[in-house]
């Protein structure tokens, strides 16, 4: 018996080893898509890079600037192993890995919204002010300030994201308003009525769930959640004054509340899919949810700047985002960066941004090539005439401040004043006086 | 007894049942049928229970055999392998502990019992870190070992075969020791077969739980051919938009291991079979 | 034999326990005390440094500490009243001889646990959806009701949740209790109807005391599990963001402040004090079931 219990342990013991053994039994046969680690096949002499992102389409894009970097870099070859994790867990991942100093990635994408997390105390990513600095003049750099602490450049984004409504045209035409004629928020709001009056459908939701409706508002209306030093002002009298806009339209039903709470919800897909609203405003990465939710809009959704609270102020915002950051332990620094580079902020790789992510990639000098309004499926759905719209806003993209209260903030704003404001009606200044408070 | 009363309490027990079973599926029936169509359409107009003959098809499970999907087909394997080895490994190993902690009066032992709910009860969420630096430390990261060992003695069991072991009649004990078994061989010879529905219950509900596990695997492997089936289907889903293809018939292909467990152990459930035993 | 004390009265409980003590001495001492540590720190990429009490004071001070223990003292009080007594019934009508197609039910009670909690919960999404088409609130229809915003409000919220938590958990405490169910003589329910007990008498004077020490251990985890509950919420608010934290647990504060907003310090603090929590109320109950007894 007592030979049998040993055996047992023995055997139990001998599997666990066997099985960290398989830890270098790779999969080198398989057809590799996303989320199982590629190995672009190349020589021996390739450097090993690891890249760790949340989106599988992120994934593809960056082996296929891999397999372009390797034919134009013969003498400096890139075996690039990418993996696709869950969202939130990718970023806890990373976090734990840097806070520990081992087992980190070469290369890891950061959403904006989480980027705060990663520059508190000393960050623990390499500075990449010398692949970005040469590029200053072509790159919409609000978007590298998003990634920034001290001076320091520490991710690079894959779009803009700038802000813009979408109108749906046909709904528009039955209540006789001329998207053009919209100017200001009391145009938007004239308009609004107009639209529930002779259709009987609101002209557009607001998340109570989340960000998308307010914060583009409040940036576009010169205020922001945190300043540019980070500190709260998030009860700001301009934020007071869009918060009470936008009240306003749901007590005067022009506004509904988004179904589901947010613009992400599967109920919200199918209510817009129906017709359920005449616009919404949401970033231009909305377009995607448009072609795969909603392709009964299709051809009817076009798309036009923000309005203002008043004339000369921005119509638009750069909102959302997920930069790529290089992690300080990783071993080939120098040729991450230049890989970076070529892959996000050369010319090819933003025309192959677009092309491949369908977002407005952050060099504004290839919104003008002809590579862009080559047919894609956003083109069939919108038009193809989206990135000259696009060039006509590029000076009017409002930048916001992102800070290590960026979470919190974000937190306090989906989960109290957004719903207390629009759902319970309550006074719009004590509401985010009250959010604003409970940040540490 | 009548046998018209019996019939009719027959009828309305199976028509309770039948109730509940209704309401328990419907989720899945939800997701097996949207597998069988384009996977927009999951979303289309709300939630879509209609059968809607014209849309079906395999394509969705084709794609998920397809060397595009080839991934699909990792993860699976990765989580069959996690889940095999260390539900054997737990099932032997936590049983012997609980048949310890509820058949001994030792010293030590409540101590050691508090211990086990106390380990039972850490969020994982908490010691992820220090955790994570031990597994760097025993060179376990991004292995399945680093996913097995730290909890394949389990308190969870350990709990559930302690609780089993003490509704046993302690007279096998003592018979044991009478006909010179060793007290080992009263565990593995007596209690292990007199604790089969314990076994039974625990095959399946650790297989599920190593099926399922999601926080600590994700932590600890880092290659994406060695993820688990939940970390590989939830990765599909991201802020950018979700791959429906793969989701919706992978989630109900992923059903299938665990419900053969289900099926199969569950046996050790059915009236009569053990209770010969225990009437001693 | 050399090793016969390994063979002893004596020694052979150590035997038994070993693995667990060497699983907790490997895995689990450094981390208890690391984390423990880390509760009275402000833990900063490379700036690490302790704050004293200063952690347990910001959670003091927290008025969404006291929402989640709220909710997730609610929501452990009605798991326990609704998913111990069902699934005890339920086993005990699955177990009965009387019942036809016993293998099938039990196999569809226990499909919910494995049905994909992404895939549910986009159906538990849309069936509580706000929106007058949603199925409940056609329900609600019926009855003359009117429609109402299910994931919005602190009672109806925590309804759905409990809703969802009896779908996916019944057939898992089916399971035990079935296990149990089998280590009851059937002798003793013959002689019982000999005596002329009916179907409740057997229930209560058989089948219940018998179940007792499973019974405990279903206990013990629901109030484990009720305290740890995270993923339900999760699915059910889409992420961890229900208005005014109305869905907000104790993971879900812990998951929010030590990983979301990455102040692990704090983030132990919170977890120290839910594992304290757990430990107290269920060292209480047990000691309340005589389970710390020199004889159970």
């Amino acid at each position: 018996m007592k030979k049998r219990l040993y055996g047992s342990l023995a055997l139990t013991l001998a599997a666990a080893m066997a099985l960290s053994a398989c830890g270098n039994n790779g999969n080198n046969g398989a057809d590799a898509s996303a989320g199982t680690s590629s190995k672009t096949a190349t020589s021996s002499k390739a450097t090993k890079l690891v890249f760790w992102t949340f989106n599988e389409l992120h994934q593809k894009f960056f082996e296929s600037m891999a397999v372009s970097w390797n034919k134009a870099n013969p003498n400096e070859q890139i075996k690039l192993e990418a993996t696709t994790f869950p969202y939130d867990d990718a970023h806890n991942k990373l976090l734990v890995s840097l806070q520990s100093g081992k087992g980190g990635p070469d290369l890891a994408d950061i959403e904006i919204s989480k980027i705060g997390n990663y520059l508190k105390g000393e960050p623990q990513l390499a500075p990449l002010n010398d692949i970005v600095e040469p590029e200053k003049d072509n790159l919409v750099m609000s978007r590298l300030d998003n990634y920034a602490k001290d001076g320091q450049y520490y991710g690079i984004d894959y779009h803009v994201g700038a802000q813009v409504i979408y109108y749906n045209k046909e709904i528009l035409d039955q209540a006789g308003v001329n998207p053009d004629d919209i100017v200001t928020w009391d145009d938007y709001e004239k308009a609004g009525k107009q639209v529930l009056e002779k259709t009987g459908k609101p002209m557009t939701t607001v998340e109570t769930g989340d960000q998308w409706t307010f914060w583009p508002m409040v940036v576009q209306h010169g205020s922001d959640f945190l300043d540019k030093s980070g500190n709260v002002t998030l009860n700001s009298a301009e934020n007071v004054e869009a918060l009470a806009y936008l009240q306003k339209l749901v007590k005067e039903k022009v506004a509904v509340l988004a179904p589901g709470g947010i613009h992400h919800a599967e109920e919200y897909y199918g209510f817009m899919n129906k017709g359920g609203a005449a616009s919404v405003w949401m970033p231009m990465w909305y377009m995607g949810r448009f072609t795969d939710y909603m392709q009964d809009l299709k051809g009817k959704m076009i798309i036009k700047p923000m309005p203002v609270f008043k004339q000369g102020e921005m119509r638009s915002s750069g909102m959302g985002g997920t930069g790529t950051v290089i992690t300080k332990q990783s071993k080939n620094q120098e040729l991450a960066k230049k890989f970076l580079a070529y892959a996000k902020l050369s010319k090819e790789g933003n025309i192959e941004i677009w092309k491949q992510l369908g977002f407005d990639p952050i060099r504004s000098d290839v919104w003008t090539d002809p590579a862009m309004q080559e047919p894609n499926k956003y083109t069939d759905y919108f038009g193809k005439d989206i990135f000259t719209f696009l060039s006509g806003l590029k000076s009017e993209i409002a930048p916001t401040n992102i800070g290590e209260k960026t979470p919190a903030v974000s937190d306090a704003v989906k989960t109290k004043a957004m719903f207390q404001a629009l759902s319970e009606l309550k006074d719009p200044k004590q509401v985010l006086d009250e959010a604003a408070a409970s940040i540490k | 007894m009548p046998a018209k009363k019996t019939s009719s309490q027959t009828f309305l027990l199976f028509a309770l049942f039948a109730v509940l079973a209704v309401l328990a599926l419907f989720p899945f029936y939800c997701l097996a049928l949207a597998s069988f169509k384009p996977s927009k359409e999951l979303l289309r107009y709300g939630l879509n229970i209609k059968l809607q003959p014209e849309l079906l098809s395999f394509h969705n499970y084709s794609f998920i055999f397809s060397a595009g999907a080839a991934k699909y087909m990792d993860w699976y394997k990765n989580s069959a392998i996690v889940t095999v080895v260390y539900t054997i490994g737990c099932l032997l190993l936590s049983s012997m502990v609980g048949y310890g902690l509820a058949m001994y009066r030792f010293v030590g032992r409540n101590v050691l019992f508090v211990f086990v709910l106390l380990v039972m009860m850490i969020p994982v969420e908490m010691i992820m870190l220090p955790l994570y630096k031990q597994m760097i430390a025993f060179n376990l990261i991004d292995s399945f070992g680093g996913v097995i060992l730290p909890f394949v003695v389990s308190p969870l069991p350990i709990f559930f075969f302690r609780q089993f072991a003490a509704g046993l009649p302690r007279d096998f004990l003592d018979a044991g020791r009478i006909d010179g078994c060793t007290e080992y061989g009263i565990f593995f010879k007596i209690f292990v077969p007199l604790m089969a529905p314990a076994f039974g219950a625990m095959a399946i509900v650790q297989s599920l739980a190593s099926w399922n596990s999601f926080v600590w695997p994700l932590i600890v492997l880092n290659s994406g051919d060695k993820l688990t089936l939940p970390i590989g289907l939830a990765s599909l889903v991201t802020p950018y938009g979700n791959n429906y293809d793969i989701l919706i018939a992978g989630s109900v292909l992923a059903i299938v291991p665990i419900m053969l467990v289900f099926i199969f152990f569950q046996r050790f459930f059915v009236s009569g079979l053990t209770v010969g035993g225990v009437k001693g | 034999m050399k090793s016969n004390w390994l063979y002893s009265q004596r020694i052979a409980p150590y035997v038994f326990v070993l693995p667990f003590v060497l699983s907790l001495a490997v895995f689990f001492l450094y981390p208890m005390a690391s984390t423990l540590l880390m509760s009275f720190q402000e833990v900063l990429p490379g700036q690490t440094h302790f704050i004293g009490w200063g952690n347990y004071k910001s959670m003091a001070h927290d008025d969404s500490f006291y929402a989640a223990l709220w909710n997730s003292t609610r929501y452990t009080l009605w798991t326990l009243v609704v998913l111990i007594p069902l699934p005890l019934v339920l086993a005990a009508l699955l177990n009965s001889a009387r019942m036809k197609w016993s293998s099938f039910f039990r196999s569809a009670l226990f499909v919910p646990t494995l049905t994909s909690v992404v895939v549910a919960g986009i159906v538990f999404r849309l069936v509580f959806g706000s929106l007058d088409d949603s199925v409940m609130n056609q329900i609600r229809h019926l009855f003359g009701l009117q429609t109402i915003n299910w994931m919005g409000s602190s009672a109806t919220g925590m309804f759905v949740l409990v809703v969802l938590a009896t779908w996916r958990f019944v057939g898992i405490n089916i399971v035990y209790f079935l296990s149990a169910l089998q280590t009851i003589p059937g002798e003793l329910y013959e002689s019982a109807e000999i005596d002329g007990a009916n179907t409740w008498h057997k229930f209560k004077s058989i089948t219940l005391p018998l179940l007792k020490p499973v019974a405990i251990y279903v206990i013990t985890i629901s109030i484990y599990g009720g305290y740890s509950m995270f993923t339900e919420s999760f699915m059910l608010w889409n992420g961890n963001r229900s208005p005014n934290d109305i869905g907000l647990t104790m993971i879900g504060l812990l998951y929010r402040n030590g990983v979301e907003q990455n102040n692990l310090g704090l983030g132990s603090a919170i977890g120290v004090a839910l594992l304290g929590t757990m430990m107290v109320l269920n060292l209480v109950a047990l000691q309340f079931f005589g389970l710390f007894k020199k004889e159970e």
